[in-house]
C-alpha cells in the first residue's frame, strides 16, 4: 500500500473521532475482533481469516478510555513514523509515547505489554500492515542454508554465514532472493536442536534451508517461510517438539493465528508438512523412555487444539487423542538418546525421503 | 418493672436519712446519688449546677446563657465555677436549693424533668463540704437592683442551711453564679468527664448557650441553635396502668380524698366513676371485698395489691401526652448542623407511646454521618451513642442500657454502613416520659422495657433507611466524580493525539472533548434522578438482628 494511503486511512480515522465530538456524541472505534468467534477457517485455502465481527471502544465507556486515548496516540505517532519515512520498533514507539499524562502522575503507557495489543487493533482496523505504519517487532529466528539474500544492496550468502546463520528481522518485503539451489525448507522449533543439524552440516549433506523459529514463530520469520514457500515455490516441512505447543507453532506456520488472523494471507504457509515429532515416532524409534509425562497445562492445551477448526484433520486428531492416551509428550533432542547423530543421519533424512509427513 | 423496686428503695433511703446523720447516709449512698469515682462525681457536680439553671431558665422563659470552669487547685482538687443569666434565687430559698438533701423531691412528682436524676444541688454543697471543709459560694440576684453574696454549708446534724456570711449590695444584673471546691475528684476528657456531658447537653438544649473552661484553660463556646426557649413541662396525673402498690399506698397516705373512690378519680388520669364501678366489681368478686367508699387513709397494703389487681384487668383510655417535652425535629437538626456539622443528617421524634400499660413516653433519634460525627480515638474514629434521658445525657453504664442494645440490635450494614462501629456516625437518641424506667438508682442507664426498646429500633430503622438513600447517593456521586476526573485527564492526551492526525488545533479540541465530558455526565445525573424518585419508594422494615447479639457488657458506673 502506498503511503499517501496508509495516511489517509489514519486521517479518516481521526476526522471521525472530531466528527463524534462535535455532534456532541460518544467518540467511537470500531476494532474487529480476534477471538475464536470471530476466526473463519477457510478449509480450501487451509487459512485461517477474520470475520466480520467488531467490538466497538468508547471514550465515554470508562473501562475503554484510556485505550481509546492509547490507541489515538499510536495512529498519530504513526502518522508521522510514515510521513517522515521512519521505522520505529514496536518497543520505541512505546518508549516514544510514554510520558506523564498532564497535571498526574498517571503515565500514558506503563508497559510495552499495554502498547503492543493496540497497534495490532491499529493494524486490523486500517486494514493495513504492521509493516505499513512503519512499525516493526524485535527480530526473532535464525536462517542457514543455500541461497543469496540481497538486503538493500548487500548481498548476503546464507551458506557461507559459518554457525550463527542470518539473524531475521522483522521486516523481509525489501528482501530479494538469487542463487536458491535448495531443494526444500526445514522449519525447527527450538534453538538448540537448530544448532545440532547445523554442527552435523545437514543443510549441507541434505541440500536445503534451515530456519529456527527459536519457540512461537515472529512474523518476520513467518512471512519469510511464506516468501520462500510462495515466491520461489520451495517446499517446507517444520520440525518441532511433540506437543501440543509444538504443534500450535506448526498450526501458526501453516494456517496464521488468531491474533493475526487478517494477515494469514500473507504470513501463513499452507503447503507446509509436519516431520515429527509425531506420537508414533515414540514405538517406532523406541523412545518411550525419554518421554515426559503431560501436566495439566499441556492436558489442557490438548484439548483446546482439539476445538479448533484448523485442527480437524484426522492425521491431527489421532496425534492429539494419542498424546492424550498416553499421557506423554517428547521433546525433539530426545533423539540424542540414540547418538547425537541420530537426528541428522537418520530420523530426519529417513521420515523425509519416505515422505512420512503428516499434513 | 426492675426500676420501680430500686425506686422504692431510693423512697426507703429518704425515711431513712431523716434518722440517720445526713452525712453518713450520703457515704452510704453516694452511689446512688451520683458520687462514686473521681470522674463520675466531677461529672454529677457539673450536672447538678447546669440542670439547675436549664430548669430554672426553662420556667422563667430565659434563653440559657451558662458558664462552666473547672480550674485544677492540686492533685485531686478542683475549683468549679458555674454561672447563668437565669432568673436568680430569691433569697428566702437560698437555704432551701442548696442547703438542705432532697427538700424538692421530684421522685412522685408525675414530670418530666431533668432533675429526675441526681439529689439536687444541696448534694453538691455538701460533698464540696466533706472533701474540703469549704463552704460553697453562690452569689445571685433576681435582677431588681440587690445582689446577694452568701458562703454556706449544710448543718449537718439538722439537715438544715448554715449560712457563714451574705453580703448584699445594690446592683442591677441577674442570674446565678456557684463556686465551690471539690477533692477527691479528676478531670478527663473522656467520654464520662464533663466536657462531653456539656457538648451533649448542649446538643439537647439547643437554646442555650454554654461555655466551657477546662483545667488546661481551653474554653470551648457551645453557641445557641435557636431562640425558642421550650415551654416548661407540665404536671399531669398518673396513669393507673403505670402505678404499682407502693406508689398507690403512698399516694393514698397523702390525699384529702374521703372516699377511696373520689381519691381515685381525682389522683389519676382516665379514671372516669365509671372505670371505680369496675374496680368495685372485680373486688366484690375477689376473695377479700371491701367498700371503695372507705377512707383512703385507713387502706392496707392488701387491699391496694386488690386495686392495682383489677386496674390491669380493666382497659383505660391511652394516658394524655401534653406533658411531654421532646426536642423536636428541627431543633435537634439545628443542634447537630451546630454541634457537629456533618455530612448528613437524619431525625425523628416518634409519635408519644406507653410503656409498662400506661406511662407516656416518646422517643426522638438523630444519626449525624461525617464532620465532626462520631468519637475520635487516636487516629480513628469510633461510633458515638448519645444517650439522653430527658435531654439529660447519660454517660455511664452503656452496656446495661436499652438504648445501647437498641442501637446495636439494628443491622447497620443493610443501611450501607459497613464498619458500624468505626465509622464518623454519632447516633442520638432522647427518650422522654414522665416516668423512665432506670435499670439502677444511679440513673444512668434505662432497663429493656420491650415497649421502649420497639420505639427506639422502629425510629432507628427509619433514619437508618434515610441514611441508606444518602450513601448510596453519595458513593455514587463519588463514582462520577472519579470517572469525571478520568475523562477529563485522558481528554487532554486525546486531544494531543487528535491534533497529531488531524491538524487541528490541540486548545480547541480539548475544550470540546471538555465540553462533551461534562454535557454526557450531566444527562447520566439526570437519569439517576429518575431512578433515585423510584427508590425512595422502598420500604424495608427488617433491619433487626437478634438482640441477644452484639450486646456490650458496660462496667459498672464507668469509673
Amino acid at each position: 500500500m502506498e503511503r499517501d494511503q496508509i495516511i489517509k486511512r489514519i486521517d479518516e480515522l481521526g476526522n471521525s473521532i472530531m466528527k463524534e465530538i462535535d455532534n456532541m456524541e460518544s467518540p467511537r472505534m470500531s476494532i474487529p475482533q480476534r477471538n475464536l468467534n470471530n476466526i473463519k477457517f477457510n478449509k480450501a485455502k487451509n487459512l485461517l481469516e477474520l470475520g466480520d465481527k467488531k467490538s466497538s471502544r468508547s471514550f465515554m465507556n470508562i473501562a475503554h478510555s484510556k485505550k481509546f486515548m492509547q490507541t489515538v496516540l499510536i495512529a498519530g505517532k504513526c502518522k508521522e513514523l510514515v510521513e517522515r519515512n521512519k521505522t520505529a520498533s514496536i518497543r520505541e514507539l512505546y518508549y516514544q509515547l510514554k510520558h506523564a499524562i498532564t497535571d498526574s502522575k498517571e503515565n500514558t503507557f506503563d508497559d510495552q505489554s499495554e502498547s503492543d495489543p493496540l497497534i495490532v487493533d491499529l493494524e486490523t482496523m486500517l486494514r493495513t500492515l504492521r509493516e505499513e505504519l512503519h512499525l516493526k517487532a524485535d527480530d526473532k529466528g535464525t536462517l542457514i542454508g543455500n541461497i543469496v539474500i540481497e538486503d538493500s544492496g548487500d548481498f548476503i550468502d546464507c551458506s557461507r554465514l559459518g554457525r550463527s546463520g542470518l539473524s531475521i528481522p522483522s521486516i523481509v518485503e525489501h528482501y530479494k532472493f538469487h542463487d536458491v539451489k535448495a531443494d526444500y525448507v526445514l522449519v525447527i522449533e527450538t534453538g538448540a536442536m537448530f544448532d545440532r543439524l547445523v554442527e552435523e552440516k545437514y543443510q549441507q549433506k541434505n541440500n536445503c534451508i534451515m530456519v529456527s523459529t527459536k519457540g512461537q514463530a515472529a512474523r518476520g520469520c513467518r512471512r519469510l517461510v511464506h516468501r520462500l514457500n510462495h515466491d520461489l515455490g520451495l517446499p517446507v516441512i517444520m520440525f518441532s517438539d511433540g506437543d501440543p505447543w509444538g504443534y500450535y507453532i506448526y498450526s501458526v506456520m501453516k494456517a496464521g493465528s488468531m491474533a493475526l488472523a487478517h494477515e494469514s494471507r500473507r504470513l501463513g504457509t499452507p503447503q507446509m508438512k509436519f516431520v515429527g515429532m509425531t506420537m508414533d515416532d515414540i514405538d517406532t524409534y523406541d523412545l518411550q523412555k525419554v518421554t515426559e509425562k503431560l501436566k495439566d497445562i499441556d492436558k489442557k492445551r490438548i484439548s483446546e487444539l482439539l476445538r479448533y477448526p484448523w485442527f480437524q484433520k484426522k492425521e491431527w486428531v489421532k496425534q492429539l487423542n494419542l498424546m492424550s492416551e498416553k499421557g506423554l509428550r517428547i521433546e525433539q533432542q530426545a533423539l540424542a538418546s540414540k547418538s547425537l547423530e541420530f537426528v541428522a543421519e537418520e530420523y530426519l533424512p529417513q521420515k523425509i525421503e519416505k515422505s512420512q509427513l503428516l499434513p | 418493672m426492675d426500676g420501680k423496686g430500686k425506686e422504692r428503695h431510693a423512697d426507703d433511703l429518704f425515711k431513712e436519712f431523716k434518722e440517720t446523720s445526713i452525712t453518713e447516709f450520703f457515704r452510704k449512698n453516694k452511689t446512688h446519688l451520683g458520687y462514686s469515682g473521681s470522674i463520675r462525681s466531677l461529672t454529677t457536680v457539673i450536672h447538678e449546677m447546669v440542670t439547675n439553671s436549664l430548669d430554672a431558665c426553662e420556667e422563667a422563659g430565659i434563653q440559657p446563657d451558662i458558664s462552666v470552669a473547672i480550674k485544677k487547685l492540686g492533685n485531686d482538687h478542683y475549683l468549679i465555677r458555674s454561672e447563668d443569666n437565669g432568673p436568680g434565687i430569691p433569697i428566702r430559698h437560698i437555704s432551701g436549693v442548696f442547703g438542705k438533701m432532697l427538700a424538692g423531691t421530684k421522685f412522685h412528682r408525675n414530670i418530666q424533668l431533668r432533675g429526675q436524676q441526681g439529689i439536687g444541688v444541696a448534694g453538691v454543697t455538701l460533698f464540696s463540704q466533706i472533701t474540703t471543709g469549704k463552704p460553697i459560694k453562690i452569689k445571685t440576684s433576681t435582677g431588681k437592683g440587690k445582689v446577694n453574696e452568701i458562703a454556706l454549708m449544710i448543718d449537718i446534724a439538722k439537715n438544715k442551711a448554715d449560712i457563714l456570711s451574705n453580703n448584699e449590695y445594690s446592683q442591677y444584673w441577674r442570674g446565678t453564679e456557684i463556686e465551690c471546691e471539690l477533692k477527691g475528684v479528676n478531670f478527663t476528657l473522656r467520654e464520662q468527664g464533663p466536657f462531653e456531658y456539656l457538648r451533649r447537653t448542649a446538643i439537647a438544649n439547643p437554646h442555650a448557650k454554654i461555655t466551657f473552661t477546662d483545667p488546661e484553660g481551653r474554653r470551648t463556646i457551645f453557641e445557641r441553635s435557636t431562640e425558642k426557649v421550650p415551654k416548661p413541662p407540665v404536671e399531669i396525673k398518673p396513669h393507673p396502668k403505670g402505678t404499682e402498690v407502693d406508689d398507690l399506698v403512698n399516694m393514698a397516705k397523702i390525699t384529702d380524698g374521703r372516699k377511696v373512690s373520689s381519691f381515685l378519680t381525682s389522683t389519676f388520669s382516665r379514671m372516669s366513676n365509671a372505670k371505680v364501678k369496675e374496680i368495685q366489681k372485680i373486688i366484690n368478686e375477689g376473695d377479700a371485698p371491701f367498700d371503695l367508699n372507705k377512707s383512703p387513709k385507713k387502706l392496707t397494703w392488701a387491699e391496694c395489691e386488690q386495686i392495682i389487681n383489677a386496674i390491669k384487668e380493666i382497659k383505660f383510655l391511652a394516658p394524655p401526652t401534653e406533658g411531654l417535652q421532646p426536642i423536636g425535629e428541627e431543633q435537634i437538626r439545628k443542634a447537630i448542623l451546630n454541634i457537629l456539622d456533618p455530612e448528613f443528617e437524619a431525625i425523628l421524634t416518634r409519635n408519644p407511646t406507653a410503656h409498662s400499660g400506661g406511662v407516656p413516653f416518646q422517643v426522638e433519634v438523630a444519626i449525624a454521618y461525617g464532620g465532626q460525627a462520631g468519637r475520635n480515638i487516636g487516629d480513628g474514629t469510633k461510633v458515638e451513642i448519645m444517650r439522653f434521658a430527658n435531654r439529660t445525657p447519660l454517660l455511664f453504664d452503656s452496656g446495661a442500657c436499652a438504648i445501647t442494645k437498641s442501637v446495636n440490635s439494628v443491622e447497620w450494614k443493610r443501611y450501607g454502613i459497613k464498619d458500624f462501629d468505626n465509622s464518623p456516625t454519632t447516633i442520638l437518641i432522647n427518650v422522654v416520659s414522665t416516668y423512665i424506667p432506670y435499670t439502677s438508682a444511679g440513673k444512668q442507664s434505662i432497663a429493656d422495657d420491650e415497649d421502649i426498646m420497639k420505639e427506639i429500633r422502629m425510629a432507628l430503622m427509619e433514619v437508618g433507611r434515610k441514611y441508606q438513600i444518602f450513601y448510596s447517593r453519595q458513593k455514587r456521586d463519588m463514582e462520577k466524580e472519579v470517572r469525571k476526573q478520568i475523562l477529563m485527564r485522558y481528554s487532554t492526551e486525546l486531544a494531543a493525539g487528535l491534533a497529531n492526525i488531524t491538524g487541528k488545533k490541540e486548545e480547541e479540541i480539548l475544550k470540546k472533548l471538555n465540553t462533551l465530558v461534562l454535557e454526557k455526565l450531566k444527562l447520566e445525573d439526570e437519569l439517576d434522578t429518575l431512578e433515585e424518585d423510584e427508590e425512595e419508594e422502598i420500604e424495608d422494615d427488617s433491619g433487626i438482628k437478634d438482640p441477644e447479639e452484639g450486646m456490650v457488657s458496660g462496667a459498672e458506673n464507668g469509673t
